[in-house]
């Protein structure tokens, strides 16, 4: 067992001393979370990356709604959102937006409020559209001004359907001159403007999930992402100094030692093993110094961590076993680390990918991983945790088995 | 001129001696292609958000609801049952279940006691985007009453009603009105993506994908010339070739030179994939796209050379290769559009090149633009590639 632990430690060592492997394992995860947090906002305070979307805003309306819109964009509830500027003409706003200057312009032609306010003698019954003219390169924004636009609208239309209700459902209005319906309309959208508050007939019952717990951080999912992501990294490397040492003649010298094959195959996975949770433990720990994500349930983070270590240590020996170089376990661990980092969601959520997809993620430690680390960001604990943990160590012992079958057939482990 | 193609023979030979070149060369840059433009539909699909939605009342109030939702232009409405869409919330595969309760009916709308349950993943802006869509369809499902009820105390205020049944009966023909003016309201607004009018470019959010994973796979291996230094170093064969008659020009010449091309067939490889498997517009300015493309590659290689001067062994020019081109690819908006960014770091990754051949790509392929358009991309990446061509040949050493 001392032999056993002493290889080990001695893997581990050997793991350390190697700068260009530590800058792979730990300064790569690092530096992309690091970006990750950019992207999510995770740096600002806010929800999201998404602040002070530039907008202009032509108002060629100048009456009562066009200027309503324009007080919106310019509101206080708005200011970190969005940062509205004026433009004179449409066109002026067509050039800022193909010069990527603005997300999206929002034109509001003349006539918008004559369209649904009657006032005396120019109520004009054609519809006037508002206009969003908006950056393809900057989908995300374009569509928060999109959904601003159309709330106002809503409440627009809500306040003339009330009018024209009141007014239509007067009996005979059929027969009445039309300045005297327009001037009715107008008191009638007036007062069911004044009358309405923002909340409607039906209340929306909100809950996040978790969220009353616990108010989740984006990167308690990028962090873990990009350390599941690197880990197989890690655990490819280990398996792959198993034949780099037959090739440089230290496993047969070891072989002839009195050491028995078990222990030195032992000593080889427990160093892969203890790499790779220095590496994740030392992600996580970074990710709770440096970002300051609440993990919780610290004796559920351990338990999680070294399951998930030893479903990868167990995609490590498979690589060793398969592959016939170290050169060449290097080259399938790169892929697979890659393919495993999309298939698991350590880029894009699962949610975002095709459901046959979501079905392959269930083979990397990746998706199990993260689904843990996630409950875990979450305020779950343990109880939660159990499904996640379970998987990844029967991915492990089941990897084991088949990488120990292949062990023997390809005879790595004798002299 | 002979030495030039021995040398990028060689390269060809050691690069593609492994199998598993292929993986890094075409598999895995169409497979990431395909799987990320996979999360965003095409420009023929339902590009709204999808929300599930369970419908236990299964009254005219809830298909009300269901009707104003898909009129909804940010989600898409899938209705399910309450087990399957706690299950799929649950698993995190939706980012918002919207619930309809048995009792939500039109009794409970009159009495103010309707209620409906919305529930979402935190932190999501999808599920955000969600709620405010969902929002917009119960104010107008309730704004249908709200008329009813303005038109019913409006009559009032002038004329009481006789009885109960009167009013009643008032209310309901209201509330048809109002129902009858919601489905005949016109659209007040309009949406046009920004392009050049004269050359139309259907907008199709895969275009990001494709171009951002095309930089993505094609500077890690640019930046990769760093290892074949450090290999040939490593090797003795540089110390070698001192004693042929091959000058440090020749051999830097040949070994840039090769890579670059091997670069450009990667490209041209994955924008015929784009073309053909997800009907991008890639092929509208051969000569532009060219443009870009060379000179994106040749500001990598540029970047690559410069590394191969600094870094010692393979495994660390390896290692660094991945690690600058990923992070380059991450910070330049190749993986996530640079507008989720903050404006500080919008500025900042300016100076990358990968932020350049980015938004030289997107010139292209998102707003329609030509050769003129893309030339101050192309400038930069050229003076990407000046520079650091210089410091990597000035610092070279044989050994």
């Amino acid at each position: 067992m001392l032999k056993l632990i002493l290889i080990g430690l001695k893997d581990l060592k050997i793991m350390f001393r190697d700068r260009a492997a530590l800058t792979f394992m730990l300064l790569a995860p690092f530096l992309l979370t690091l970006g990750l947090g950019f992207v999510t906002g995770s740096f600002g305070g806010g929800g999201s990356g998404l602040s002070d979307i530039p907008v202009v805003l032509v108002n060629l309306d100048k009456a009562e709604l066009g200027n309503a819109l324009v007080d919106v964009f310019y509101s206080e509830e708005l200011s970190t959102l969005v940062e509205p500027s004026g433009a004179a003409s449409a066109e002026a706003t067509y050039r800022l937006v193909e010069e990527d200057q603005a997300a999206a312009a929002v034109i509001i032609p003349a006539g918008f409020t004559q369209s649904i306010i009657p006032t005396a003698g120019t109520f004009s019954p054609d519809p006037v559209q508002i206009e969003i003219y908006s950056n393809p390169a900057r989908p995300t924004s374009a569509g928060v001004i999109k959904a601003i636009v159309d709330e106002f609208i809503s409440r627009v239309e809500e306040g003339r359907i009330s009018g024209m209700t009141a007014i239509l459902s007067i009996p005979g209005i059929q027969n009445m001159p039309s300045e005297q319906v327009e001037a009715l309309a107008r008191g009638m959208f007036e007062n069911a403007e004044a009358d309405s508050d923002s909340t409607t007939a039906i209340a929306l019952k909100k809950a996040s999930q978790g969220a009353d717990a616990v108010q989740f951080d984006p990167l308690a999912y990028m962090a873990p992402g990009m350390a599941l992501m690197f880990l197989m990294y890690t655990v490819s490397y280990g398996g792959r100094s198993i034949l780099a040492e037959k090739a440089q003649g230290t496993l047969p010298r070891l072989l002839v030692s009195p050491t028995l094959s078990y222990q030195i195959l032992g000593g080889k996975v427990f160093g892969i093993f203890l790499s790779g949770v220095a590496q994740v433990g030392i992600l996580i720990l970074a990710s709770s110094v440096f970002f300051g994500v609440r993990w919780g349930d610290s004796f559920g983070l351990v338990l999680l961590i070294l399951a998930a270590v030893f479903g990868a240590t167990g995609w490590g020996l498979l690589l060793t076993a398969i592959g016939r170089s170290a050169g060449q376990v290097s080259a399938l661990g790169s892929s697979v680390m890659l393919i495993f980092g999309i298939l698991g969601g350590s880029f894009i959520s699962l949610e975002q990918l095709p459901p046959f997809v979501r079905m392959v993620s269930k083979i990397t430690p990746n998706a199990w991983g993260l689904d843990g680390f996630t409950t875990l960001a979450l305020g779950g604990g343990l109880p939660q945790l159990a499904e996640p943990i379970t998987a990844l160590l029967v991915m492990g012992a089941s990897l084991f088995a088949v990488s120990a079958i292949l062990f023997r057939r390809t005879n790595v482990m004798k002299r | 001129m002979k030495k030039l193609f021995a040398i990028i023979y060689k390269d060809a030979l050691i690069r593609f001696a492994s199998p598993w070149e292929w993986v890094f060369f075409i598999v895995l840059p169409v497979a990431f292609t395909f799987l990320l433009a996979g999360g965003t539909p095409s420009g023929e699909q339902d590009r709204r958000i999808r929300l599930l939605v369970v419908d236990e009342a299964g009254t005219s109030v809830s298909h009300q609801v269901l009707a104003e939702l898909e009129k909804s232009t940010a989600v898409r409405s899938e209705v399910v049952s309450r087990a399957e869409g706690q299950k799929q919330f649950d698993e995190r595969r939706a980012s918002a279940l919207f619930i309809l309760p048995a009792d939500l009916d039109i009794s409970a709308l009159n009495a103010g006691s309707a209620e409906v349950e919305l529930l979402q993943q935190p932190n999501n802006i999808n599920a955000t985007v969600a709620e405010r869509a969902i929002l917009t369809a119960l104010r107008s499902v309730s704004s249908a009453v709200g008329a009813a009820n303005n038109a019913v105390s409006q009559r009032e205020k002038q004329m009481p009603f006789a009885s109960e049944a009167e009013r009643q009966a008032y209310f309901n023909q209201s509330l048809e009105i109002a129902r009858q003016l919601q489905a005949d309201a016109p659209p007040r607004v309009t949406v046009i993506e920004g392009d050049t009018p004269e050359q139309q470019v259907d907008w199709d959010p895969r275009a990001n994908s494709s171009a951002g994973q095309l930089i993505t796979w094609v500077f890690i291996p640019l930046f990769g010339i760093s290892a074949m230094f450090a290999y040939e170093r490593q090797q003795g064969t540089l110390r070698r070739l001192l004693t042929t008659p091959c000058t440090k020009a020749t051999f830097l010449l040949g070994t840039i030179l090769g890579q670059v091309a091997f670069a450009l067939l990667q490209m041209s490889l994955l924008v015929l994939f784009g073309m053909a498997v997800l009907n991008l517009q890639w092929g509208r300015d051969p000569l532009a796209l060219a443009v870009i493309l060379t000179a994106a590659a040749l500001a990598a290689a540029a970047l690559g050379t410069t590394m191969g001067t600094f870094i010692k062994s393979e495994s660390q020019a390896n290692g660094l290769s991945i690690m600058f081109g990923m992070v380059m690819a991450l910070l330049g908006g190749c993986w996530y559009p640079l507008e989720l960014f903050p404006e500080v770091v919008r500025t900042v990754v300016h100076i990358l090149p990968t932020t350049w051949a980015m938004q030289g790509l997107l010139d292209l392929v998102l707003r329609g633009r030509g050769l003129v358009d893309i030339l101050p991309e192309a400038g930069v990446l050229l003076g990407f590639a000046v520079v650091f061509f210089v410091v990597g040949i000035w610092r070279f050493r044989y050994e």
